[in-house]
């Protein structure tokens, strides 16, 4: 039964990431600039991880498990270096180099996420650390990285402060405590850690559509409403 | 000395198009009030004109004026903006 919780809210993070995708796919379009590329690029990877670890808790016996599960451990890493990379190019002038630095960053973790994935499915002649160990040093990667996005994001709002944009960093603090939970989880097995880190990134993704809601359906409710009257 | 970001091409049609359509309401179009409102030389400002007229977003006869296409690239330009800013993102 609380499996089945589980995958169910796995299933339902991976269909809120990939409906934000469609609306962080809207900066690029409209900028043509790749640097903004990360977002939909990490939200996409973020979904996938969420999907990935539905899949791993769906299948629990079968033999690829714990491959779905190494799988789930990179993906989610490279979706929250896609995004920090993103928000740090963002803050960056239109300089020939930032383009150039962006290209050579995304790149680069575009083929790491590549070389990842083949170590998952060819492993190494040497032996790799435990996933338990692993698990415990990415999330504590994909807080640092988390961290940086709040801070970025909060930096931001100081700067031109307005209610409308203070929804962004409370969601990715969320997010940061949705990822300290799961290491609380994978450190003590506490079943309220692993049920708290479930709920607390359920409402972070809840508020990023809020807001993406809030900027663009109810913005054109109002010009409709406008142009009626 | 603060120096003014370089803005890209998208952003620059994106501001004039704005300033062109907060102007229409206001009633007669000046060129030169939409040159000091998207701080663009003369000149650079014609080019841009004649660019976004044969992309068919302005009509430029009697008077200056958003086309229809150019009305809707404009709503969702400074809606994707607007969620730019929410989400923290700077875009100059």
């Amino acid at each position: 039964m609380n499996n089945d919780i589980m995958i169910l809210a796995e299933i339902i993070s991976a269909i809120l990431c990939f409906i934000l995708v469609r609306f962080m796919m809207k900066p690029y379009q409209y900028t043509g600039e790749s640097r903004y590329i990360g977002l939909p690029v990490g939200f996409s990877f973020l979904g996938a991880s969420y999907l990935l670890m539905g899949f791993a808790l769906y299948f629990e016996t079968s033999l690829f498990v714990e491959d779905i599960k190494w799988l789930q451990l990179f993906t989610q890493a490279y979706a929250f270096a896609f995004l920090a990379a993103t928000y740090y190019f963002s803050k960056q002038t239109l300089k020939r180099n930032t383009r150039l630095w962006w290209q050579i960053i995304f790149s680069a973790l575009a083929v790491g996420a590549i070389a990842s994935y083949l170590i998952v499915f060819e492993p190494p002649p040497f032996d790799l650390p435990s996933y338990k160990t692993v698990d415990e040093y990415f999330r504590g990667l994909n807080i640092i990285l988390i961290a940086y996005i709040t801070v970025h994001t909060l930096k931001s709002h100081a700067s031109q402060p307005d209610p409308k944009t203070i929804w962004i960093p409370l969601g990715y603090v969320l997010l940061a405590f949705g990822q300290y939970s799961s290491l609380i989880w994978s450190l003590d097995s506490s079943f309220s850690a692993f049920v708290g880190a479930h709920v607390i990134r359920l409402a972070a993704l809840l508020i990023f559509l809020f807001v993406a809601y809030q900027a663009f359906a109810a913005s054109q409710n109002e010009t409709t409403s406008n142009k009626g009257s | 000395m603060r120096t003014i970001p370089r803005r890209d091409r998208m952003k620059i049609y994106g501001d004039v198009l704005s300033v062109i359509r907060t102007e229409a309401r206001t009633g007669k179009i000046i060129l030169t009030r939409i040159q000091l409102k998207t701080n663009v030389p003369f000149d650079r400002l014609k080019a841009y004109l004649s660019e976004l007229e044969e992309l068919g977003l302005i009509q430029n006869g009697s008077s200056l004026k958003l086309t229809e296409k150019g009305q809707q690239y404009v709503v969702e330009y400074e809606k994707v903006i607007d969620f730019m800013k929410r989400m923290g993102l700077i875009y100059r």
